[in-house]
C-alpha cells in the first residue's frame, strides 16, 4: 500500500513539475511574441535573455523526460517496480559519473555537450531496461508476441544507434584529434556490448522457451556468454584508461564501473574454471545413480524438485543424488555438495565397484573386522546387507558387520592354508565407509569375497617378495593347470613357512594399504595433527617396517635354502611342503613328488617355486610334514645358522 | 520450456498450498510473476511477537534456487535481525561467499536444497530467538539485551499494529 501511495505521490509531483514547466515556457514564449510580434525576433529575444533560456532548458529536459516516458511505454509497457527501482539506482550512478566527466571536459562545456550526455544517459536507460526485460523472460510463464516484437525492435534500434554514435565519434576523433567524443565513443562501444549481451540472452531464452524439453547446456552457454562479454568490457576499459591517461588525465568517472567490470570478470573467470573442473569431476568420477538409489530418496531432485531418472542423475562422493543438469548449474556458482557442502574440487579418487586393487586400509584404529568363513556366506551377506555402496566393495567392510566369525577361518578358506591362528586381520574402516555403506547396494557389486581376499593376499605376497610375478589366477585359481604343465621333476618346493622361522611363529605383516585409493576424507584424517591422525600415520610406518622385516626374513630363508641345496644336493626334504598343518591326506603326493636337483632349486627360488608349491596346495591343499623331515629340516637350518654366523 | 527457476517456484507454491506449514501463508503476488511472493507470518507462540500477523515480501532472483531470494517485512518491525527498512538478515538468505556481518559459518548459508518454507520457518525461529550479535538493527539488539521489558512492549505495539488493534495505554 505504501509503495502504491508513494508511486502515486511521485506521479503527482512529476505531473505538477511537467505542468509548471509547460506553463513557464509558454509564458516565456508568449512574452517574447508579445514584445517582438514576429517569429524570428522573438526567437532571438529568447536566446539573448538568460532567464528565458534557463526556462527553455528546463522545458527541454522535461521534453526529454516525456519522450522517454512515451518510448518506454511503447517498448516496455508499464515498468515493474523492481525495474524502475533498478533503473533509478543506475541512473543516479550514471548522473554522478557524468558530472565527474564534466570536470575533465570543462572547457568543452556547452549546451550541445550537455545534450549529448543527456542523450547518452537516455540510451543507457533503454539498454538497462532491455536487459531487465530479457532477464524477465525467464521469470514469467506467459510471453506474448508483442513482447518478442518489442524486444526485437528495441534491440535493433539500440544497436543501430550505438553503432552510429561509435562511428561518429571515431570519425570526429580522427578528423579533429581527441576530444570529448573519445568518451562518447567509448561509452557507446560499451553499450554495444550491453545490447549484444541482451540479444544473445534473448536468443537463448527464446530457444529455451520454445523447446519442449529442458535445455541442459543453456546455463553453460550463458556462463560463456557472460565470460566473453566481460572480457570485451574489461579490455575496453583498460584501453580507454590508457588512452585517457595519455591524452587527458585519469578518468575518475570511469573507475567505479571499471572496478565493477573487472571484479565481475574475475568472478566469471573463476566460476568458469572451477565449474569446468567440478563438472569434469562429475562426469568422469561420479557414478550415475542407480534405480535403487533413486528409490531410496523418493526419486526427487532436491534442487529442482522434479523427478529423476537414472540416466540423468549423478551421485556425489557423499552419496547425495541430484540431476546432472542441476548439479552443473550449481557448480557454476559453488563447487560443493548442495546438501552437505562437501568440497567437490578436492580430488577424490573414487574407486568404483569393479576395481581390482586391494582396498585401502583406512586410518581408524580400534576396529577389528573379522572375515566371514566362506565365500557363500560373504556373498549372501553382501546380498542381504544393504550397507554396501559402490565405493565400499571392501571385503573386510562387509565382514565387519558379521560378528562372531573367527579370524583364523579367514585363512582356512584360502588355499594356502597358513596357520596364523593368533592373527586376526586388522581392518580399520573410517566413518566415511560407514556413511557410504548406508546407501543401497550397488548391483554391480557382486565380487566374491574370496577373490578380494586372494587379491589382498597377492598384494601381501608380492610386497613381501614371495609371489613375484605371479598373478592371482596362477597363484590361486588356475593352479592345477600351471603345475601339471610343468615337469614336476624340475619343480622344487620352496619352503613357504614364512611364519615359522626356526620354529618360531611370527605374525605376518599387515596387508599393505594402497595409498592411491585413499579417499579425500581419509587423507584429511591422516593429515590431521590429532591423536587419531598421528596414530594412523604411525600405524602405516609400523606396517612398512613389518613388511621390510618380513622381506628380510624371506631373503634369509631363500639364501639358506640355496646354501643348503649346495650343501646337500640329494636332499629332498624341501619338496615336502613346509607347513605344519592339521589337515592330512597328503602323503601320497609327497611320495609321487620326485626329488629335486640343485639347479632347479636354485633357479626357481624366485618365482616358479611359489607357483609349484601353491599349485601343490591346490592339488592337495595341505601337505603334511612328517616328524622326521621336520627334524632334518630344523637341523639344516641350525647348521646354516651356525655357518653363516 | 519454462525456466528451471520458474518450475521450481511453481512446485514450491504447489507444495505450500497443499501442505501449508503452521503459521505460514505464502504465494506469488500475481500469477504472472512468480518471482515476487507475499508471505504472512504469525508470531511464534510464547514470545513477545505472539499473535501478530506480519506481512513480508520475497523477491526471487532469476537463477533461483542457485541464488537466495531477498526477504523483507512490509510492516514495521523492531527486531535485532531485521533492518529498519524491513529487510531480513539471516544466514539462510545469504549466498555462501558473501558475509555481510562477518560471523556466519558457511554451513548455514543458502544452498539450493533450501526452500521458501525453510526460509519462513527460519524467520519464525528468528522472531522467537533473535541473534543479538548480528546487529542489523543495533537499537533493537541493544534493547533486547539490556531492556527486555521495553523490547516486549515495543513488540506488543507492533503486534497490535499488524492486527489493527489500537495500542493499549
Amino acid at each position: 500500500m505504501s509503495t502504491t501511495t508513494a508511486a502515486a505521490a511521485a506521479k503527482m509531483t512529476s505531473t505538477t513539475a511537467v505542468a509548471i514547466s509547460l506553463v513557464l515556457s509558454s509564458c516565456v514564449v508568449a512574452n517574447a511574441f508579445r514584445q517582438k510580434k514576429q517569429f524570428y525576433p522573438s526567437v532571438v529575444y529568447i536566446c539573448k535573455s538568460n532567464p528565458s533560456m534557463a526556462i527553455m532548458y528546463m522545458q527541454a529536459l522535461v521534453a526529454v523526460y516525456l519522450i522517454g516516458k512515451l518510448t518506454g511505454k511503447l517498448f516496455f509497457g508499464s515498468l515493474r517496480p523492481a525495474e524502475s527501482e533498478r533503473l533509478i539506482e543506475k541512473a543516479w550512478y550514471a548522473v554522478t559519473e557524468t558530472c565527474l566527466a564534466f570536470t575533465i571536459f570543462k572547457d568543452d562545456l556547452s549546451p550541445k555537450f550537455v545534450a549529448l550526455f543527456t542523450l547518452l544517459l537516455f540510451l543507457k536507460c533503454f539498454h538497462w531496461l532491455a536487459e531487465d526485460r530479457v532477464d524477465y523472460m525467464e521469470r514469467t510463464p506467459v510471453i506474448s508476441y508483442i513482447f518478442h516484437l518489442r524486444i526485437w525492435l528495441l534491440l535493433v534500434i539500440l544497436t543501430l544507434g550505438d553503432v552510429y554514435f561509435v562511428h561518429d565519434a571515431y570519425t570526429t576523433t580522427m578528423a579533429k584529434g581527441p576530444s570529448v567524443q573519445l568518451v562518447f565513443g567509448f561509452e557507446y562501444a560499451l553499450l554495444i556490448t550491453l545490447a549484444a549481451n541482451a540479444a544473445f540472452k534473448y536468443v537463448l531464452h527464446a530457444v529455451d522457451v520454445h523447446s519442449d524439453t529442458f535445455w541442459e547446456s543453456k546455463a553453460v552457454l550463458l556462463l560463456y556468454l557472460e565470460f566473453f562479454i566481460g572480457l570485451c568490457k574489461a579490455v575496453m576499459y583498460v584501453v580507454f584508461l590508457i588512452i585517457m591517461v595519455r591524452t587527458y588525465t585519469i578518468p575518475l568517472f570511469a573507475f567505479r564501473p571499471m572496478y565493477h567490470t573487472l571484479r565481475n570478470f574475475k568472478k566469471v573467470f573463476q566460476d568458469l574454471v572451477l565449474s569446468r573442473r567440478a563438472i569434469h569431476n562429475m562426469n568422469t568420477l561420479y557414478p550415475d545413480a542407480t534405480l535403487q538409489d533413486l528409490q531410496a530418496i523418493e526419486n526427487v531432485c532436491i534442487i529442482c524438485r522434479e523427478d529423476m531418472t537414472a540416466a540423468a542423475a549423478k551421485k556425489l562422493p557423499c552419496n547425495h543424488i541430484f540431476h546432472t543438469s542441476c548439479l552443473r548449474s550449481w557448480f557454476q556458482r559453488h563447487q560443493t555438495c548442495p546438501t552437505c557442502r562437501l568440497d567437490i574440487l578436492r580430488p577424490t579418487p573414487l574407486t568404483t565397484q569393479n576395481s581390482n586393487v586391494p582396498r585401502p586400509i583406512t586410518p581408524t584404529p580400534g576396529r577389528t573386522a573379522q572375515e566371514t568363513p566362506s565365500t557363500e556366506a560373504a556373498a549372501s551377506s553382501s546380498a542381504t546387507d544393504n550397507s554396501r555402496g559402490p565405493s565400499t566393495s571392501n571385503p573386510t567392510h562387509v565382514s565387519s558387520n558379521q560378528a562372531g566369525s573367527s579370524g583364523s577361518s579367514y585363512y582356512n578358506q584360502t588355499p594356502l592354508q597358513y596357520q596364523f591362528r593368533p592373527y586376526t586381520f586388522q581392518q580399520r574402516s573410517t566413518s566415511v565407509d560407514e556413511i557410504n555403506g548406508n546407501n543401497s547396494e550397488n548391483s554391480n557389486n557382486g565380487i566374491p569375497e574370496s577373490n578380494n581376499m586372494n587379491e589382498s593376499w597377492i598384494a601381501f605376497m608380492n610386497a613381501a617378495g614371495i609371489g613375484g610375478g605371479i598373478g592371482p589366477s596362477s597363484l590361486f585359481n588356475d593352479m592345477p593347470q600351471t603345475s601339471t604343465n610343468l615337469p614336476s621333476t624340475n619343480i622344487p618346493q620352496i619352503p613357504l613357512n614364512l611364519p615359522f622361522v626356526g620354529g618360531i611363529a611370527i605374525q605376518p605383516p599387515n596387508i599393505p594399504p594402497n595409498l592411491d585409493t585413499l579417499s579425500d576424507e581419509e587423507l584429511r584424517l591422516m593429515e590431521q595433527n590429532t591423536r587419531q591422525g598421528c596414530l594412523a600415520r604411525i600405524k602405516y610406518i609400523t606396517d612398512i617396517k613389518c613388511m621390510l622385516d618380513a622381506a628380510v626374513v624371506m631373503m634369509n630363508q631363500y639364501s639358506s635354502a640355496c646354501l643348503m641345496a649346495g650343501l646337500d644336493s640329494t636332499d629332498s626334504t624341501f619338496n615336502s611342503e613346509t607347513k605344519t598343518s592339521d589337515t592330512t591326506e597328503n602323503d601320497e603326493q609327497l611320495e609321487t613328488r620326485p626329488p629335486s636337483n640343485i639347479s632347479s632349486e636354485t633357479d626357481s627360488s624366485t618365482g616358479s617355486g611359489v607357483t609349484s608349491s601353491s599349485s601343490g596346495s591346490e592339488d592337495q591343499l595341505i601337505q603334511e610334514e612328517t616328524e622326521q623331515q621336520r627334524i632334518i629340516r630344523l637341523k639344516r637350518l641350525e647348521k646354516f645358522g651356525s655357518n653363516s654366523t | 520450456m519454462a525456466g528451471s527457476a520458474l518450475r521450481r517456484l511453481m512446485a514450491e507454491y504447489k507444495q505450500l498450498t497443499l501442505n501449508p506449514p503452521e503459521g505460514i501463508i505464502a504465494g506469488p503476488t500475481t500469477e504472472e510473476n512468480y518471482f515476487e511472493w507475499e508471505a504472512l507470518i504469525t508470531g511464534p507462540e510464547g514470545t513477545c511477537f505472539e499473535g501478530g500477523v506480519f506481512p513480508a515480501k520475497l523477491i526471487f532472483p532469476s537463477d533461483y534456487p542457485l541464488s537466495p531470494p531477498k526477504m523483507s517485512f512490509t510492516c514495521d518491525m523492531f527486531h535485532p535481525n531485521i533492518y529498519s527498512d524491513g529487510r531480513v538478515c539471516i544466514s539462510i538468505l545469504h549466498a555462501p561467499g558473501d558475509d555481510p556481518m562477518g560471523y556466519e559459518s558457511s554451513n548455514e548459508r543458502w544452498s539450493p536444497v533450501q526452500s521458501v518454507e525453510k526460509i519462513l520457518l527460519s524467520v519464525i525461529s528468528m522472531l522467537a530467538e533473535p541473534n543479538d550479535e548480528s546487529g542489523a538493527n543495533v537499537d533493537a539488539a541493544k534493547m533486547w539485551r539490556e531492556d527486555r521489558e521495553g523490547f516486549n512492549k515495543v513488540a506488543e505495539t507492533l503486534v497490535r499494529k499488524t492486527l489493527g488493534i489500537p495500542t493499549s495505554k
